[in-house]
């Protein structure tokens, strides 16, 4: 038997009080001589020979009741099953049970999802829990759920808890979970303390990390025993883990081309693969992948075609296999009637003038028809402050001097607003100036400050290309369809050297520098795209190259799309944001499921916005700032780093996480040992205590009894004694 | 004050001086040779007129009351009531259980006292006074006398007593009984420490004897009490077995046995028309003589009407 608190035993001492007192009164004993000792004689003799049996019963009753209660505090525990006194303790701990609830846990291996393992084995941890010890249920994902907080263990509503658990469509943030044990554990009021995590420990997950996970667990482990209990399946899955615009302008009648990235996660390879177009729920192309080999990712392009303008909802879909969760990827487009583009000419040149360029590549069809629903309109520089920029979609500035203040400030609220600039360097551009107006308040008009032009020539005169590793930005997606030649015959002479801003992204840098040749920031609900280098001629060859069409339709459809396009993950916020104050309060979010949230419309730096905090699931929500109002289709998708769903082996996981403390039992007999084993040690401190108590009980009603009893025959004695004197 | 007398010992002056103005009472007219203050039945030659009675042939002369013979022709007798002197024995109980006291003064110095004090009342009023002392035996015995000196020499037998444990109370009175050669007014002074029946049959012998016997329990006021707190070790003084215990949990037990013993020996006297009084030692001693003497005046009244029948 050990003590929680040994420390506390000392208090046995003081059982010696009361013998001590005891002891000390037998010895003050004083003495006299006595003449009437014919009346101690006798029954006198026999009642105190009582008395003193009494004394000591009562003694032993009080030391007995001081001893149990030290015992008690000193909180015993048997640290081996059975015994005698096994039967006469009870086991008291608080218990911490986690289930991954991240979507790989609904990977089935074809009777049962691992989801439904874990619950199963949460079953079996609750099943030797004492009714009333403090139990917290966690339900592991992105945003980890507390489903039941520090309650006293009931085995009917525990069960009922766990029938109505459902898994997410979230992935597990593992790094967070340690330490949200941790305190979970740390509430619980119990001295004793168990923690079981049931996990699918998948291997992309845990295994990069073994360190980090050692020092976890082995902190976790220190503060209660810690079981780790994997669940895991197999490791074949087919999963979407990208649907993105390839080509197209998003206008009405207009083609588009959407690549589909599909990953085999298996360990098998995967044949004649299935991806279906669907276009509003409505399958508008199928694309087989003949191979696709174990671990590797292939991409299909879906050919779609959009005939009406508005808000489109675009999928991809898998056929069924062991993880449906990640067969379906999503995305919206916003089908426009038509484009107008402002170009706004600098330097007023020959015909083939920057702003012209700019307009003929906007124009520029692979077929050769005229693209009726581009329009673009091309004036000099000098003109713009004269232009209705709000019936433009997209405003390029081509090697413009300068702008006065004002025009900078209109030019802010229309990218603010939602629309689109594209500025070209130049000779004529004064970057004193452009530096000067550009800085506003907050974020700057342009991505960068700008400072001297260069030349990037070589000795030969020949500029340098643009760098092949194209960044993942949407707008280099079709230059990865162009030959590598082809892009390599860009070449740029000159570039105005700029300093980007923290918030600025590069796009575009030239081969062997880290100059960059297009910058893009966000400046409101709209971008602004900067290209260090002229439009024309002058600085470089890409008006005559395929890049810079291909460059600047994309970046017009990228400028003129919404921020509903842009997918959103499970667990991310949604946003409706609003270009003026709305009028009503509240905005509404219709979610896949049908449900409806409300959500108040919030001012967040002079703009009205409202967020739904967290989207719980995967699909389609309709976003309406009113409840009559016509929505706005959002897409949102499952992680995709959580279809890896290969886990890793009891025996790995035990290499992983040896000496930490945490115990790693993947079967049943394994759970059921080791849940025994810890329980095993029983807590004797509520038998003590209580058995204290009742002996303290007794001995104060056997103490009053014999008050109530002396004080009895006392008045009798009296009455006699009375009656004898008078 | 009485200048003339002695110094003694245990005679306090200013007690004295509180019991000049008491009487002792006898509770029945004793029979006596000298004449004294107190009434005898023998009428006779005396100057306190009892009553008449006819003449009848026999009687003197000289005792007919010719002024009631002028007024009715009638002769008749004038009686006269002898006053008598009476014979008192005060008996000391000087065993080692008289040695217990609380207070300053234990149970046999209070009973010194107060035997001086009877005596020197007796002697006052021109009574003979006697003295025994006794504890397992008879240790003095001190005949009656009327001459004032004696109360030096009970003075001096009183302090020369010495303690001596006893068992039994009956044969010493039975001793005393025998010496006694006349009815006397008999004071016992005892904290009567034996069995009951024991005292009762040396009482007995006394009153058969015809002998008036006033008891005066003396006891201390931690013997009628018991206030001892704490745990005491009580070692008897007639050579009892100790008992060490906690008296104030055996105190009820007590008190019900002494309760017992003294309604058994209050019974027992009145059976055998014994004056019987608790005496506590921690009370003024004037104050217990005072009281001693009206309860006793109380009861003569009635008895001295059927005495004169």
């Amino acid at each position: 038997m050990t003590f929680l608190n040994p420390w506390l035993l000392l208090g046995a001492l003081g059982v010696s009080l009361p013998i001590i007192a005891h002891m000390l009164n037998r010895h003050q004993v004083r003495t006299t001589a006595w003449a009437a000792m014919r009346f101690l004689n006798r029954s006198v003799r026999v009642r105190s020979r009582q008395l003193r049996l009494r004394d000591i019963l009562l003694l032993i009753l009080r030391c007995l009741a001081l001893l149990l209660l030290v015992l008690a505090f000193s909180r015993p525990t048997a640290d081996k099953p059975g015994g005698a006194m096994a039967s006469l303790g009870d086991y008291r701990a608080g218990v911490v049970i986690a289930i991954d609830a991240s979507y790989s846990m609904l990977h089935s291996d074809g009777t049962a999802t691992r989801f439904e393992k874990a619950i199963e084995k949460t079953g079996a941890i609750t099943r030797g829990i004492p009714p009333g010890n403090p139990v917290t249920l966690l339900l592991l994902a992105t945003d980890h759920r507390v489903v039941a907080r520090n309650v006293a263990f009931d085995p009917d509503h525990f069960a009922d808890i766990l029938s109505n658990l459902t898994a997410t469509s979230e992935s597990l943030d593992l790094d967070s979970v340690p330490r949200r044990l941790k305190n979970l554990a740390a509430e619980l009021k119990e001295s004793r303390k168990e923690i079981y995590i049931i996990t699918d420990m998948q291997e992309q997950d845990w295994k990069p990390r073994s360190a980090w996970l050692h020092a976890s667990f082995k902190d976790l482990a220190r503060n209660a025993s810690t079981f780790i209990i994997p669940v895991g399946g197999g490791s074949e899955n087919l999963a979407i883990t990208s649907l993105e615009l390839a080509s197209g302008v998003l206008r009405k009648g207009t083609p588009a081309s959407y690549r589909v990235t599909v990953r085999n996660s298996g360990d098998m390879a995967a044949r004649n693969v299935k991806v279906n177009g669907l276009i509003n729920n409505i399958s508008v192309d199928v694309k087989i992948i003949p191979f696709i080999a174990p671990g590797t990712s292939e991409t299909v392009l879906l050919s779609l075609s959009f005939r009406d303008p508005g808000p489109v909802r675009i999928s991809a879909e898998l056929d069924k296999d062991a993880l449906e969760a990640d067969n379906a990827r999503r995305a919206v487009a916003v089908i426009r009637d038509h484009v107008s583009v402002l170009c706004v000419e600098g330097s007023s040149g020959p015909s083939n003038s920057s702003g012209e360029l700019i307009a003929t590549a906007l124009r520029a069809s692979g077929t050769g028809k005229t693209q009726e629903d581009l329009n673009v309109q091309t004036v000099s520089w000098v003109d713009l402050p004269a232009q209705d920029l709000k019936t433009f979609d997209v405003v390029a500035l081509a090697d413009v001097p300068d702008i006065t203040a004002e025009l900078a400030r209109s030019l802010e609220s229309y990218v603010r607003a939602g629309n689109g600039l594209i500025w070209f360097a130049g000779d004529y551009v004064k970057a004193n100036v452009w530096n000067q107006r550009s800085a506003l308040e907050g974020t700057p008009l342009l991505p960068a400050v700008l400072e001297e032009s260069e030349s990037t020539s070589d000795a030969m005169g020949i500029g340098r290309p643009l760098d092949p590793s194209l960044t993942d930005h949407p707008v280099c997606r079709p230059l990865f369809s162009l030959p590598e030649d082809l892009l390599s015959e860009t070449r740029f002479r000159r570039l105005i050297r700029v300093t980007p801003s923290p918030t600025s992204a590069t796009v575009l840098s030239l081969a062997g520098s880290d100059s960059p040749v297009l910058l893009e920031h966000s400046l409101g609900r709209g971008h602004v795209f900067m290209f260090t280098t002229s439009a024309g001629p002058a600085w470089n060859n890409m008006a005559v190259n395929p890049v810079f069409p291909m460059l600047l339709q994309q970046m017009v459809t990228y400028l003129t799309a919404r921020e509903f396009e842009t997918p959103r993950m499970v667990a991310d916020t949604l946003s409706l944001s609003y270009v003026d104050q709305p009028d009503t309060t509240d905005a509404v979010f219709d979610t896949p499921s049908g449900e409806t949230i409300t959500v108040p419309v919030q001012e967040y730096r002079d703009q009205y916005v409202a967020l739904l905090e967290s989207a719980r699931e995967p699909g389609f929500y309709l976003a309406r700032v009113s409840l009559q109002a016509t929505g706005m289709p959002i897409a949102v998708n499952v992680d995709t780093r959580e279809s890896r769903v290969k886990c890793m082996t009891a025996e790995e996981a035990a290499r992983t996480l040896q000496g930490t403390g945490a115990r790693i039992t993947p079967s049943d007999a394994g759970l059921s040992d080791g849940v025994d084993d810890i329980r095993a040690p029983r807590s004797f401190w509520r038998f003590f205590m209580l058995t204290g108590l009742a002996f303290f009980i007794i001995e104060s009603l056997f103490a009053e009894w014999l008050s109530r009893k002396s004080s009895r025959q006392g008045r009798a004695g009296n009455e006699r004694a009375e009656g004898g004197k008078s | 004050m009485s200048e003339h007398l002695p110094q003694t010992f245990y005679l306090d002056p200013e007690l004295l001086q509180k019991l000049g103005d008491l009487e002792l009472v006898a509770r029945e007219v004793v029979e006596g040779l000298r004449v004294g203050s107190h009434r005898s039945p023998l009428r006779g030659f005396s100057t306190e007129f009892a009553h008449h009675r006819q003449y009848a042939p026999g009687d003197a002369i000289r005792d007919i009351d010719w002024r009631v013979y002028g007024r009715t022709d009638r002769y008749y007798t004038k009686l006269y009531e002898a006053e008598t002197n009476f014979d008192c024995h005060i008996l000391i109980d000087a065993s080692a259980s008289m040695t217990y006291g609380s207070g300053k003064v234990n149970k046999l110095e209070y009973a010194k006292f107060l035997a001086a004090s009877l005596a020197y009342l007796v002697l006052k009023q021109r009574d003979s006074v006697g003295l025994s002392v006794f504890d397992s035996d008879v240790r003095a015995y001190m005949p009656p006398r009327s001459a004032m000196g004696i109360i030096v020499q009970i003075d001096r037998l009183l302090r020369d007593i010495i303690p001596a444990p006893k068992s039994t109370i009956a044969k010493q009175l039975h001793d005393i009984a025998l010496m006694m050669k006349r009815r006397s007014f008999v004071i016992l002074i005892s904290d009567l420490l034996a069995d009951v029946s024991d005292i009762m049959a040396g009482l007995d012998h006394l009153r058969f004897d015809g002998h008036n016997v006033v008891v005066l329990h003396t006891l201390d006021p931690y013997e009628i009490a018991f206030p001892f707190k704490g745990t005491w070790r009580f070692e008897g003084l007639e050579q009892e077995l100790p008992l060490t215990t906690q008296p104030e949990r055996i105190r009820d037990d007590y008190l019900a046995s002494l309760g017992e013993y003294m309604a058994a020996l209050r019974t027992g006297c009145m059976g055998v028309d014994i004056d019987y009084k608790v005496v506590d030692t921690s009370r003024p001693l004037d104050g217990v003589l005072t009281e001693f003497f009206a309860e006793r005046a109380t009861i003569l009244n009635g008895a001295a009407v059927g005495a004169r029948l």
